[in-house]
C-alpha cells in the first residue's frame, strides 16, 4: 500500500511562501499610499538637452478660421499659378486665362477678406503654409524635370481650381451662419466655372464635356494622366483630385499626389498669422 | 518644347460626345431673343429676394426644417423640374446629343434628391417659368436658352442658400450650384463661345424668385 503523503519540511512550503509574499507587496502598497510627499520632479525623466516643445494653442474652429483658410487657398491659387506664369511655362493661349483667373482669385481673397473683417477676425492675405509644402513645391519640383511643360501646368491649373471649388462646396457643410455658405458659393461657382472652363479648353474636343459615369468616358489618358471633364459627375463634388506630372522616373513611374478640401491640419487657425 | 497640343488646339472641333445644332447662325436676333428671355426671367418671374427672406426668419433646430425653408425648397425644387422638362422639350424639337439628355436627367436627380431630404414629392415644375421658356428651348437657339437657365438657376440656387439654416440642405444645394456653374461652361462652349472669358467665367443672371 502506497502512502500519498509527503514528508515536508516544516515551516517553509511553497505555500507559506506566496502568502508571505503576498502580505508584503500588500503592506508595501498601504506604506506607499500613506506616505508623505516628499517632493521632487514626477514628470517623466528626459535625456538630453533638447528644448522642449511648446504646445499650440487649443485651435477653435468658426466661421471665421473657415473662412480665412478659403482666403489662404485663395492666395495658394495665387502663388501657384504666378509662379508658373512668370516661369513662363504656360502657352499664349493658355497665359489668357491664366491671367484673367489671378485676377479673379485676388478679388476673391478680398472679398472673402472683407467678411472676415465683419466678423471680427483678422485677414490671411498669404498662401496656405500646410498646402503649399505639403502639396503645391512638391508638385512644381517635379515640373521642373517635365518632358512637357505645358500637359503639366494645364493639369496643375486645373486641379488647383479643381480643388478650391471642392473646398468651398466642403465648407459650407461647416460655416454656421447662412450668410457665409452663401457667400463661400458664390467663390465656389466661380471656381467650378474655372475647373470646368480648363477641361473644355484641354480635353472636351477629345473625350467630351461628360465624365465616365455620365458617358462612358476614359478616367485616364493611354499615359495615364486623369482626364479632366466639364461635368464630372450629376452633383458637384468634394473629393481628392489626382495630380500627375513630371517626367517617368527610373521606376517607370510619375509623380503623384491628391488635393484635399480643407481639414484641422489645413485650417487657418485665429492664432496663425502670415 | 511641348509634343502635345496646346490649350486651344483640341476644341475647333465638335465635342465627341454632344452634338449640339442651330448654334451655328447666332446673331443680333439670337442675342436680342436671349435678352429677351433674361428680362423674361427678371420681369415677368421675379418677385423679391425679401420676400422669401422675411419668411425665412428661422428658430427651429438647423436639421429641422421651418415652413418657410420648406417653401423656399419646393421653389428650388420646381425650378429643377422645370429644367427637366425644358431640355425635355428641345430634345422633343430636335436637340440631339448626350449633353441635352444628361442635362435633364441631372435637373431630375436635383429634384428628386430635394424629394429625398425634404419629403416634398417631386411631381410639380413651376409652369409659369416653363411657358416663358419652352419656345426659346424649342428653338434653333435652345443652347442659348439652355445657358440663360442654368446660369439663373445657380443665381437662384445661390440666394436660397443664404435663406436656409438647414445644415444638409444647405450642402445639397450647394452641389447643385456646383453643377450647374459648370454646366454653364458647357453650354456657353456649344453657343460659340468657348473663348469668351466673360460668357464663361461670370455669371451676371438675376435669380428666378417667388412671384
Amino acid at each position: 500500500m502506497n502512502d500519498s503523503r509527503v514528508a515536508r519540511p516544516n515551516g517553509f512550503d511553497r505555500r507559506t511562501l506566496l502568502r508571505a509574499g503576498g502580505v508584503t507587496l500588500l503592506g508595501g502598497a498601504v506604506l506607499s499610499a500613506c506616505a508623505a510627499d516628499f517632493g521632487g520632479d514626477t514628470a517623466p525623466g528626459r535625456v538630453g538637452l533638447a528644448d522642449e516643445g511648446t504646445p499650440l494653442p487649443d485651435g477653435v474652429v468658426d466661421d471665421v478660421v473657415l473662412m480665412r483658410t478659403m482666403q489662404s487657398l485663395e492666395h495658394t491659387v495665387v502663388a501657384g499659378l504666378s509662379a508658373m506664369a512668370d516661369a513662363g511655362m504656360f502657352s499664349a493661349a493658355q497665359a489668357t486665362y491664366i491671367e484673367r483667373f489671378i485676377s479673379d482669385h485676388v478679388a476673391a481673397a478680398g472679398a472673402l477678406g472683407e467678411i472676415i473683417e465683419a466678423g471680427g477676425g483678422e485677414q490671411h492675405a498669404c498662401p496656405n503654409e500646410w498646402v503649399m509644402s505639403r502639396y503645391i513645391e512638391p508638385i512644381f519640383a517635379a515640373v521642373q524635370g517635365t518632358d512637357d511643360e505645358v500637359r503639366d501646368v494645364r493639369a496643375v491649373s486645373h486641379a488647383l481650381e479643381t480643388m478650391l471649388a471642392h473646398s468651398y462646396q466642403h465648407v459650407v457643410g461647416l460655416l454656421d451662419a447662412p450668410t457665409h455658405r452663401r457667400a463661400a458659393m458664390v467663390q465656389g461657382a466661380a471656381a467650378s466655372r474655372r475647373s470646368a472652363t480648363l477641361a473644355v479648353q484641354s480635353t472636351a474636343a477629345l473625350h467630351g464635356y461628360l465624365g465616365p459615369d455620365l458617358a462612358g468616358s476614359p478616367e485616364n489618358t493611354s499615359d495615364g494622366f486623369p482626364i479632366p471633364y466639364a461635368v464630372p459627375s450629376t452633383f458637384g463634388r468634394v473629393d481628392q483630385i489626382e495630380v500627375v506630372v513630371g517626367a517617368v522616373d527610373d521606376d517607370g513611374s510619375r509623380f503623384s499626389t491628391l488635393l484635399q478640401t480643407p481639414a484641422e491640419n489645413t485650417f487657418v487657425y485665429a492664432y496663425q498669422s502670415c | 518644347m511641348s509634343p502635345q497640343p496646346t490649350l486651344d488646339d483640341h476644341r475647333k472641333d465638335l465635342p465627341v460626345n454632344d452634338a449640339p445644332r442651330g448654334i451655328d447662325n447666332l446673331d443680333e436676333a439670337t442675342e436680342t431673343g436671349a435678352r429677351d428671355r433674361r428680362t423674361m426671367l427678371v420681369a415677368g418671374l421675379a418677385g423679391a429676394v425679401a420676400a422669401i427672406a422675411g419668411a425665412s426668419k428661422v428658430s427651429a433646430a438647423e436639421n429641422d426644417f421651418t415652413a418657410a425653408e420648406l417653401d423656399v425648397l419646393r421653389f428650388a425644387q420646381r425650378l429643377e423640374l422645370t429644367a427637366r422638362d425644358l431640355y425635355d422639350a428641345a430634345m422633343a424639337a430636335g436637340a440631339t446629343g448626350a449633353i441635352w439628355e444628361a442635362m435633364s436627367e441631372q435637373h431630375e436627380a436635383y429634384a428628386q434628391s430635394i424629394a429625398g431630404l425634404t419629403g416634398l414629392s417631386a411631381d410639380s415644375r413651376n409652369d409659369e417659368v416653363f411657358d416663358a421658356l419652352v419656345g426659346a428651348f424649342s428653338s434653333s437657339d435652345a443652347a442659348e436658352a439652355a445657358y440663360d437657365l442654368e446660369s439663373a438657376a445657380a443665381a437662384t440656387h445661390i440666394e436660397v442658400l443664404g435663406l436656409l439654416t438647414h445644415r444638409p440642405a444647405s450642402q445639397l444645394v450647394a452641389s447643385i450650384i456646383s453643377a450647374e456653374s459648370r454646366h454653364c461652361v458647357v453650354l456657353a462652349d456649344l453657343t460659340g463661345r468657348g473663348t469668351d472669358l466673360t460668357a464663361l467665367l461670370v455669371n451676371d443672371a438675376q435669380p428666378i424668385l417667388p412671384a
